[in-house]
C-alpha cells in the first residue's frame, strides 16, 4: 500500500463536534469579555463609565484596524511581524512630508494630500517587500518580515533622526482625529468603513475567497490554478496599506511624526487576531474575529491600566495571551482531527 | 550481526490472526493470516494498495491492529511499538528510508541505541563494529560518510546494515532492490541466502517475479487487504501468481467503452522534465479515446501528465494542444486551454478540506463569468450551478454546504470531477483515478470518463492499476525508468505484454 494511501485513510474530520466546538467558542470571548470589564468595574467603577467607555472603542478602532491587516495575511498562513515598524514609518514619512510641503508655501489641501499619498506609498512599499520576498522568492513569513521590522525601524529612525517629526498641520489632526461623521469619532468611523468593506471584500469576492482556500491548502489551490503567488503579494500590500491607514489616524492623533509609534503593535495586533479565533494554520477567521480580538486586548489593557497594573506587568501579561491564544487554536486543531 | 536460533523450529517464527487494520473509510487489512518460520523467505506479492505495506507496518509496530492475534517466538505481543519490535528481533526496512541525511552511516547506525560510558559516546568502538558489520555484508560504504553523500543504492545498503545491527530474528524487506545495481542486488541475495542459513526469517515484499524465483521458499498474495492464497513458490507458476494477484472478477467492473480516436488533441516531442523522472518521451493522445499509462511505482508516468498540465517543470521537448505548441504550462494556463488535471492525492493537491463542497467544486472555474464578475462574486449563481453539478454526479447526500472533508473519498473524487463540469474542457488528464475510493465510486469514475470520450474529448489515464488501465484504455503506453518502453494497442494490449516491458531490462540483465 502506497503512503498515499494511507494519507486518504487519514482521519475526517469530526463534523458535529466540529460546529460543537466553534459554537463554544464564539460564545467565550464575548461572555469573557463582560467577566473582564464587570471584573475591572468592581476594582473602578470608572471602568463602566460612558467616557471610559468611548475611550476603549476609540482605543479598540485603532487596534481592530492593525487586528484586520494581520489577521488578513494570517488567513493565508502568511504572518507580518513588521506590522508595528511600517506604521512608525509611515507616520514619520506623513509627517515629513507635510513639513516638507507647507515649507515650500503648498497650501492645506495640498499638504494634505501630499502627507497622505506619502504615507500609503510607503505602506504599500512595504508590503510589495513583504509580499515579493515570501510569495516570489519564498523566503518563510516569519524570517522574512523579521527582517523587515529591522528594516522599517531603520528607515523610521534615520528619517527622523530618532526625534518626533513636527509640522503636522492642524486640520489634519482635525479632520483624522478630531473629527467625527453623525456624531460617531473619526476613528471608530473609518474602523467601521473599514471593517464593512473587508469583510465584503473576504466573503464576496474571488480575492477572498481565494484567501480562504490558499490558506486552507495552498497546494490545492495552485494545481486548481488560483494565482497563488500574486494573490499572496496583494495580501501583504493590503496588510500594510491598512496598517498604513491606522499609521495615519495614530499620527493624526498624536500631532507628530512618531519613530516609535508601532512599538508593541505587531504583537497587539497578533494578539488581538488570534485571540479573536483566527487560525495560524490558515483559512479560518475573518473582520469579526479580529474586532473581536481588539476589543478584548483594549479592554484588557484598559482595565489594566485603571486598575493601575504596572507597565511592565501588562507586557507579560499580552505576550502570556499570544501563547495561550496559539495554544487554544492548536487544540481546536487536534480536536478537528 | 548476532543471530539466535530459533529454539523449536516447528512453530512458525511469527504467527499472525485475522489481523485487520481499517483507516477511516478505507479497510487495509481485512482478517489476514500470516505465518513465517525461521529461516523462511516469505514473500508477499499483492497490486499497490493491496494491503502489503500496511501488513509489515503492524508487524514492525509502526501502528497497531484493530483486530486479530499476533504471536512472535513463544510470545503473544501486544502493544508493539517500533522500539519494542527492534528489542525483540524484528527489524524492518522501509522503501522510506529511515536514515538522518546529516549524520554519518555509523551515527545512523548506533542512533538511540549508542555504545556509551558514563555518558560519553565511545566512537572508536562504534566505528570498529560498523566497519565489522558493513564488511561482513560485503556492502561497498565508507562508514564515516554522511548519509546525505550517499547514493541511493548506498543509502539503501546503509538501511539495511541498520537493520542488521544486533539481535535479529525476523528481516523484513520492502522492495530493497529497487534502487540496487546488479552486483548490489547479487550481494544483497548472497547475503539473505547467510541470514537464512542462520535460521532469520525473512518477509519480502517485490514485485519482481526473477527475484521471487530466486528466493522465495513461500509467496503470501494478497488482494484488496485480504489475504488470498500462501502457495509453495515452487509449486507455482508467475501466470497463477499474477492470476491471484489481480483476480478476475474485476473484469465485470468496467463499463464497455467505445473509442472513436479522432484528430490529435495532445502530442508530445522528446519530453524532458528537470528532476530526469521522464526522459525524452514521444506521446500522443486523441480525442474520442482514453490513452492509458502504465508502470511501476517511480516510473516517470504520474510526471509526464504533470508536466503537460504544469506542475512539473520539463527542460526541453515540445507540447502541442491541439496542434498548438503550449509553452511554460501553468495550471491556469492550462485550464484556460481546456486541460484539466485530477491528482492522485486529493488530500495534498486536491481539495481544501476544511471548505464546503462548493467552494471547493469551483475553484477552478473562479475566472469564469459564471462564477465572478469583475472580481465579485455570484454566489446564487454558484450555488445554483454547483448543485446541479453534484446531483448529476450523485454526490450522497447532495449537500453542497458540507465540508470536503467530511466526504468519503468516493465523494472526495466526485468533488473533483464536478470541477471539470464547471468549464470548457477538452483534455482530461487523470492521476490514479480509483485510489483510495469503494467499488461502486470507481464504477461512477469510469462511467464518467466514458462519458467524456463519447462528447470528444480526450483522455488520459495513468494508473498502478494494471486492470484498470488494461480496461480502460483504448491505448496504453507502458513506461519504465522515466522512458516510453513500449505502446501497446488492440490484441496487444495483454497484462503479460505489459508485466513483460516492466521487467524486460531486469530479463534482459540476467541473460547478461
Amino acid at each position: 500500500m502506497s503512503d498515499l494511501e494511507l494519507s486518504v485513510g487519514a482521519k475526517d474530520p469530526d463534523r458535529p463536534r466540529l460546529t460543537l466546538s466553534r459554537r463554544l467558542w464564539s460564545a467565550v470571548l464575548p461572555v469573557a469579555l463582560a467577566v473582564l470589564l464587570l471584573g475591572f468595574a468592581t476594582f473602578d467603577h470608572g471602568v463602566l463609565s460612558s467616557a471610559n467607555l468611548l475611550n476603549i472603542a476609540q482605543q479598540t478602532s485603532y487596534l481592530a484596524l492593525f487586528a484586520m491587516a494581520q489577521t488578513v495575511v494570517i488567513l493565508t498562513r502568511g504572518f507580518d511581524l513588521a506590522l508595528g515598524p511600517t506604521v512608525s514609518m509611515v507616520s514619520v514619512g506623513t509627517a515629513l512630508a507635510m513639513a516638507g510641503a507647507t515649507a515650500s508655501g503648498h497650501g492645506t489641501a495640498a499638504v494634505l494630500l501630499a502627507g497622505l499619498a506619502a504615507g500609503f506609498a510607503l505602506g504599500i512599499a512595504c508590503g510589495l517587500f513583504n509580499g515579493v520576498v515570501i510569495a516570489l522568492l519564498g523566503v518563510n513569513p516569519f524570517v522574512a518580515t523579521l527582517g523587515s521590522y529591522n528594516i522599517a525601524i531603520g528607515i523610521a529612525t534615520t528619517l527622523s533622526s530618532g526625534r518626533p517629526v513636527q509640522g503636522v498641520p492642524p486640520l489634519f489632526s482635525q479632520i483624522f482625529y478630531g473629527g467625527s461623521l453623525f456624531g460617531v469619532p473619526a476613528a471608530i468611523a473609518i474602523t467601521v468603513a473599514v471593517g464593512v468593506l473587508l469583510h465584503l471584500l473576504l466573503a464576496r469576492t474571488v480575492f477572498g475567497r481565494s484567501l480562504y482556500l490558499i490558506g486552507t491548502n495552498p497546494r490545492a489551490a495552485a494545481v486548481a490554478g488560483l494565482p497563488v503567488k500574486r494573490i499572496l503579494v496583494a495580501t501583504y500590500v493590503l496588510c500594510s496599506g491598512l496598517a498604513a491607514l491606522g499609521a495615519i489616524m495614530m499620527t493624526a492623533r498624536t500631532g507628530s511624526g512618531e519613530p516609535n509609534l508601532g512599538g508593541a503593535l505587531s504583537l497587539q495586533a497578533i494578539a488581538g487576531a488570534v485571540v479573536g479565533g483566527t487560525s495560524l494554520a490558515g483559512g479560518r477567521g475573518g473582520v469579526g474575529t479580529a474586532v473581536l480580538g481588539a476589543l478584548f486586548i483594549t479592554i484588557l489593557s484598559n482595565g489594566m491600566n485603571l486598575t493601575r497594573i504596572d507597565g511592565y506587568v501588562q507586557m507579560v501579561v499580552l505576550g502570556a495571551i499570544v501563547i495561550i491564544g496559539v495554544l487554544l487554536d492548536r487544540l481546536r486543531q487536534e480536536r478537528r482531527q | 550481526m548476532d543471530v539466535e536460533i530459533d529454539p523449536n523450529p516447528a512453530e512458525p517464527l511469527l504467527r499472525l490472526r485475522g489481523i485487520s487494520k481499517r483507516f477511516t473509510g478505507v479497510r487495509a487489512l481485512d482478517r489476514v493470516d500470516l505465518d513465517v518460520h525461521a529461516g523462511e523467505l516469505h514473500v508477499l506479492f499483492g497490486e499497490n494498495g493491496a494491503g502489503k505495506s500496511t501488513l509489515i507496518n503492524v508487524i514492525s509496530g509502526t501502528f497497531p491492529p484493530d483486530e486479530g492475534t499476533f504471536h512472535f517466538g513463544d510470545e503473544q505481543i501486544q502493544h508493539l511499538t517500533p522500539q519494542r519490535a527492534r528489542e525483540i528481533g524484528i527489524s524492518p526496512v522501509f522503501q522510506e528510508f529511515s536514515l538522518i541525511p546529516s549524520l554519518t552511516v555509523e551515527e545512523n547506525l548506533f542512533l538511540g541505541r549508542e555504545i556509551t560510558h558514563g555518558g560519553v559516546l565511545r566512537s572508536r568502538e562504534m566505528r570498529k563494529r560498523a566497519s565489522a558489520l558493513i564488511d561482513e555484508l560485503g556492502f561497498d560504504i565508507d562508514p564515516s560518510q554522511r548519509v546525505d553523500d550517499l547514493s541511493r543504492a548506498h543509502q539503501q545498503m546503509a538501511e539495511i546494515a541498520k537493520a542488521l545491527l544486533g539481535r535479529v530474528r525476523l528481516l523484513i524487506l520492502d522492495e530493497p532492490t529497487a534502487s540496487l545495481t546488479e552486483r548490489e542486488t547479487g550481494r544483497l541475495f548472497e547475503l539473505i541466502a547467510r541470514l537464512k542459513s542462520q535460521n532469520v526469517g525473512l518477509i519480502y515484499v517485490s514485485h519482481r517475479m526473477r527475484e521471487i524465483r530466486a528466493l522465495a521458499d513461500r509467496v503470501t498474495v494478497l488482494r484488496d487487504g485480504r489475504h488470498i492464497q500462501t502457495l509453495d513458490a515452487a509449486g507455482s507458476t508467475d501466470g497463477e501468481l499474477v492470476e491471484l494477484m489481480t483476480g478476475r472478477k474485476i473484469d465485470l467492473l468496467f463499463p464497455t467503452i467505445t473509442h472513436r480516436p479522432d484528430k490529435i488533441m495532445v502530442d508530445i516531442e522528446s519530453l524532458t522534465l528537470a528532476d530526469g523522472s521522464v526522459q525524452e518521451v514521444n506521446f500522443h493522445a486523441c480525442a474520442g479515446e482514453i490513452t492509458g499509462i502504465a508502470g511501476l511505482v517511480g516510473c516517470g508516468k504520474s510526471e509526464l501528465i504533470r508536466a503537460i498540465y504544469g506542475i512539473e517543470p520539463a527542460t526541453s521537448g515540445v507540447i502541442r494542444i491541439n496542434g498548438l505548441p503550449y509553452e511554460f504550462p501553468t495550471p491556469r494556463r492550462s485550464l484556460k486551454r481546456g486541460i484539466a488535471y485530477f491528482p492522485a492525492n486529493r488530500i495534498a493537491e486536491g481539495l481544501a478540506l476544511s471548505r464546503p463542497i462548493r467552494e471547493n467544486a469551483s475553484m477552478t472555474g473562479l475566472d469564469l463569468p459564471a462564477f465572478a464578475r469583475f472580481g465579485v462574486l455570484r454566489q446564487a449563481a454558484e450555488r445554483v450551478t454547483i448543485a446541479g453539478i453534484m446531483e448529476q454526479l450523485q454526490l450522497r447526500p447532495l449537500n453542497i454546504e458540507r465540508s470536503a472533508g467530511a466526504l468519503s473519498g468516493g465523494n472526495r473524487q466526485k468533488v473533483m470531477l464536478g470541477r471539470a463540469l464547471t468549464r470548457e474542457l477538452t483534455v482530461f488528464l487523470f492521476d490514479e483515478p480509483s485510489v483510495g475510493i469503494d467499488v461502486g465510486a470507481k464504477l461512477e469514475v469510469y462511467e464518467f470518463m466514458k462519458r467524456l470520450i463519447e462528447a470528444g474529448a480526450a483522455v488520459i489515464v495513468v494508473s498502478s492499476e494494471l486492470p484498470e488501465v488494461l480496461a480502460l484504455s483504448n491505448r496504453l503506453y507502458v513506461m519504465h525508468h522515466g522512458r516510453i518502453a513500449a505502446e501497446l494497442k488492440g490484441a496487444e494490449k495483454t497484462e503479460q505484454n505489459v508485466l513483460s516491458s516492466f521487467f524486460r531490462d531486469h530479463l534482459a540483465a540476467e541473460v547478461a
